[in-house]
Order: C-alpha cells, then structure tokens, then sequence
C-alpha cells in the first residue's frame, strides 16, 4: 500500500489535534514550566548525578561493561 | 459476516488458534472483529497511531487460503497483533510518538514485525507511545503527540509509558497481543498498570533493526500479552539472531514446558521490605497474596536485597548520554522544541552536556553492577518484587510528585527495574490483583536466556490464579 498526501496530512493533522492536547496538559499542572528553569534543573541533577559517580571508587582494572551477556 | 462473540477479544493466542483450526471462524474475520475494535476503541485510550486494516485484511485472506489447503504454520497463525509505534513499517508513518517525527515514513519493515508477519501475524495497527520512548525524562503523561495513555480500567488514570498503547489495546481487547520496548521499564511498568503480562528479554535476544533507538546499550524489543504462556508463544517467533542489529546475541529461544524444572528445585529471592515499607499500602494486600500464592507453588522463598550500588545514577548517565547523542540533530536542529513535554526537551538538550568521564564512569560501575547480580544468582533462580509498587498514577498529576517522599532505609529490591536493565537481564510481570480498583503486578527477573524459568513461574502463578483474566468494565 503507498501512502498518499492526502493519508500523510491526515496523520499529521490528527496528530496536531492530540499534540496540542497533550501539549496543554503537560503544561498546565505545572506552576514553573519556564524553559530557563528546566534546562537549569536538568543541569543541576547531572551535575549532582556526575558528583555520585565521582565518590564511587573503582579499581583502576575495572572495565566498561561493552558485552551485556553472561 | 457474523459478529464474533466478545468472548473472543479477551482470548489467549491458544485458545485463538484452536478456534482458527476447528473453522470456527476464519483469520478474515478474527482480522476484520479486532481491527474494527481497534479503530473504534482505540482513541478511546489515545491508543492507536495508526490504523492499517487494509493490508492486514488482505494478509488474513491470504492465511486463509493456506488453512484451507490445511498448511498450519502454528500458533500465531492469522493472529492480529499491535506494535509500538517506534517499529518501522513501510509506507506508512512511524511517528516515534512525537510531533516533529509525524511525517517520517520508512521504507523497510522493523525484524520483528517481519518476523511476526512470516509466522502468518498480522499486524492490525501501530500503538501510541511515549514521545522517543520517554527519552530525556518526561513528567507528565501527556508527553506524547497521541495525548496521555489512557488506563482501560479507569481512564482517568495513565496507561504507564512509554509502551502506553501496546498495554492499553491489549488490556482493553483491542489485540491478542502487542510488541513493545523497553530501555528501563518501558514493557514492565505499563503491563503492571494496565494488568496484562509483559515480558521484557534478555538484551540481544530480540532483534531491534528498524526500532528507535534511544540507548543502543540497553533497547529491547518484547511482548505484552493476556499470559505467560502468550508471552512464550511469541517471543519463540520473534527471538534469533539478526546480522541486522549489532547487539543481537544470536540465540534463539525455544518455548519448553516439558523441560521445565520442578517448582520445588526453585529458590525465589525477595526482599520483605518491598512489600512490607516500599509497596502503596492499598496495594500491600495483593503483593502480599501473590507472595503467598508464590509459596504456595512450593518454590523455596529466600530472603535478598540488591547490593548498594548507584543504579539510578549509573541508568540515568547512559540513557541520557547515548539518547541526546541519538536525537543530537533534533536537538541541533531546534526541532527539539516541538516536543509536548517540556522536561523531556530540558533532558534531551543538557544530555548533550555529559562528558565521556561521566559516561565510561557509568558504564565501569555498570560493569561491577553486572557481577553482583551475576553473584546474587548463585543463591537465587529468580528474583521476585512488585513491578511498581502501586497502581498507575492520575493522569493529571506530574509523574515525579512523590520522588521526594522519604523512602524506606533498606532498600530491598526496589531499584531492580534499573538494576536489571543494566544488566541485560529478561523480566516478566504478571497481574497480581488490584489496589483502588487498578491492577498492580509482580516481576520475576532470572539470569540471561532464562526466559523459560520465568515463564514457568509466571505460568503456575496464572494457574493458580485469576487476575490475567480480568478485563475492565466497558470493554
């Protein structure tokens, strides 16, 4: 089946509609939706995110985990 | 046509495919029934991205024809089936759930579709999901271009994400079955909330060609079905190797009910903590029968905790780093902006901040994280704790509202979500019973390639039970 404009553009407008919905209510409950500040938070917790990495002491043998296998 | 008896919506893929057999009805009209529910029930739960009953009807025709010359290709034969809208599909949109990817089309079929689709499945529709499967950190439900997933048992409530759709359609009889994904809870918690069973493999069982990618470390493809043995029947088709996916272990996976090991020969590690301190209290009573049910099976019960490591930490750095190094031209580009949750685009932007010293870091714990699990099953076959430890939460409150309650002081095993994606590890979670009404689940996490031990587990659990069986009102 080929997809035609007309297919596309309802897909997109559809999603327009739940995207301006979704859009609203993931905005509204929140008091600070300031982009400045959220770019700010997320700073700060890889800041203290990397502190606690940097207290976990390892051996200096300790590889990076490449193979997720046993 | 005759209309299918509802009966059927909430079927096993067994009990589908015996029916299929016997003539009962054909795979036009199993096809036809689902798909008609799928396009009227499906934005009833901000559950479909995408409709595609005209390809399936001609697939389901096509089954027919070889049912008829009595050629059965087994049990997914003609079954219908949703996957996450992260799954590519030719010629039609594959939105990743989010707005600036509403216009993408592929021109390839992701592996596991084509493998379901060899198998004589047919796919009936894409699910909504989580916009980039939740990469960057989302907060509220609503981040996603299809709206909030809605929880079939009461719609004021999420479905959980970012798999929302997969575990909404098949809570709500929308599908026999569904394919979603998982970097770190993503199969598991909206199971546990929607109440059906879920499984989540291990890392490389299940090739990811033509899936998203948002941490190509931890991504995995799995079902979500009405039961373990559902859970089993499809991952045999959908598991292999794939020269197409970097990260395929090349395994495959043979569903052995007749191999399993006594549930007596079992030793189960749970920590009472997590039932007793971590879980909601309105959902301590159905944890705390599903341990009893658990020991009722005669399975040794031991006592574990996870060893104190910073799995939070250590999951956060990788999904961040490799997911704004995923999405670094969305995030060049500016486009990133359009997304609907506005702490995911916060996320995603200062992921790109993360040096190569936090990330090898990471990855180095990860690898002692990786040998303690390794050495915490020397003791234990399976490890056992609530998938969440409450029910899904209300669609209009912010995800993170309780992340600053005091937890308890012993830890028990309430990091195994994060712990056990760290290392690889497969998970099942099955609906135990209801807490306010909605369902809340266990998970069972065993050793690489040990799906058949947890599904032998999940499958006494189900005998034994009846919460895999329950289907909301008004579905």
């Amino acid at each position: 089946m080929k997809i035609t404009r007309r297919r596309l553009a309802a897909t997109a407008l559809g999603s327009a509609v739940g995207f301006s919905v979704a859009r609203s209510l993931a905005q509204a409950p929140s008091g600070s939706t300031e982009a400045e500040d959220l770019n700010a938070a997320a700073s700060e917790q890889l800041r203290k995110t990397a502190e606690t990495l940097a207290n976990f002491e390892l051996s200096m043998s300790t590889e990076p985990a490449f193979v997720f296998k046993v | 046509m005759d209309e299918l008896s509802d009966v059927i919506f909430f079927a096993t893929i067994r009990e589908l495919n015996a029916k299929l057999k016997s003539k009962e009805f054909s795979a036009e009209q199993l096809v036809r029934a689902f798909a008609q529910r799928l396009e009227t029930l499906g934005p009833r739960y901000n559950a479909l991205a995408l409709q595609l009953t005209e390809p399936a009807v001609r697939r389901a025709r096509e089954v027919d024809k070889e049912i008829k010359r009595e050629r059965f290709r087994g049990p997914l034969q003609g079954m219908p089936f949703g996957a996450k809208d992260l799954l590519a599909y030719p010629r039609n949109p594959t939105t990743w759930g989010a707005r600036p990817f509403a216009g993408q089309v592929f021109d390839y079929t992701a592996s596991v579709i084509e493998k379901l689709e060899k198998t004589g499945s047919v796919l009936i529709g894409k699910l909504a999901m989580v916009e980039l499967a939740g990469g960057g950190g989302y907060r509220f439900a609503a981040a996603s271009m299809f709206g909030p997933g809605l929880n079939p048992w009461d719609r004021t409530r999420w479905s959980g994400g970012s798999s929302s759709g997969s575990a909404s359609a098949v809570a709500a009889g929308l599908v026999p079955f569904a394919i979603g994904s998982e970097t770190s809870g993503s199969i598991l918690t909206p199971s546990a909330f929607c109440g059906v069973t879920g499984l989540r493999p291990t890392y490389g069982l299940v090739s990811r060609h033509g899936a998203m990618a948002l941490s190509w470390t931890l991504d995995k493809l799995g079902p979500m079905c009405r039961s373990a043995e559902d859970c089993a029947l499809v991952l045999e088709h959908i598991a292999g190797g794939d020269s197409k996916d970097p990260a395929s272990a090349g395994k495959s996976f043979y569903y052995t009910p007749q191999f399993y090991r006594k549930m007596s020969d079992l030793r189960i590690g749970f920590a009472p903590v997590d039932f007793s301190e971590w879980a909601q209290p309105a959902a301590r009573p159905a944890f705390e029968q599903a341990l009893a049910v658990v020991r009722s099976t005669g399975a040794q019960i031991v006592e574990v905790k996870l060893p104190d490591l910073p799995y939070g930490q250590v999951i956060s750095t990788v999904i961040s780093s490799e997911g704004s190094s995923v999405f670094e031209q969305l995030i060049a580009t500016g486009k990133v902006e359009e997304l609907a949750d506005p702490k995911q685009i916060a996320g995603l932007k200062a992921g790109l901040e993360i040096s190569a010293k936090d990330y090898l870091k990471a990855m180095r714990i990860r690898s002692i994280v990786q040998k303690e699990l390794r050495k915490m099953f020397t003791g234990v076959d399976v490890l056992l704790s609530p998938s969440r430890f409450g029910p899904a939460p209300k669609i209009s409150e912010p995800l993170d509202q309780h992340s600053s309650d005091q937890p308890p002081k012993d830890k028990g095993l309430s990091a195994l979500i994060a712990a056990s994606n760290l290392a690889g590890l497969p998970a099942l979670s099955i609906p135990c019973g209801f807490a306010d009404n909605l369902p809340v689940a266990i998970q069972l996490v065993g050793l690489p390639f040990s799906e058949n031990t947890l599904i032998a587990v999940g499958k006494e659990f189900q005998n034994r039970t009846d919460w895999h069986r329950r289907r909301p009102k008004g579905s």
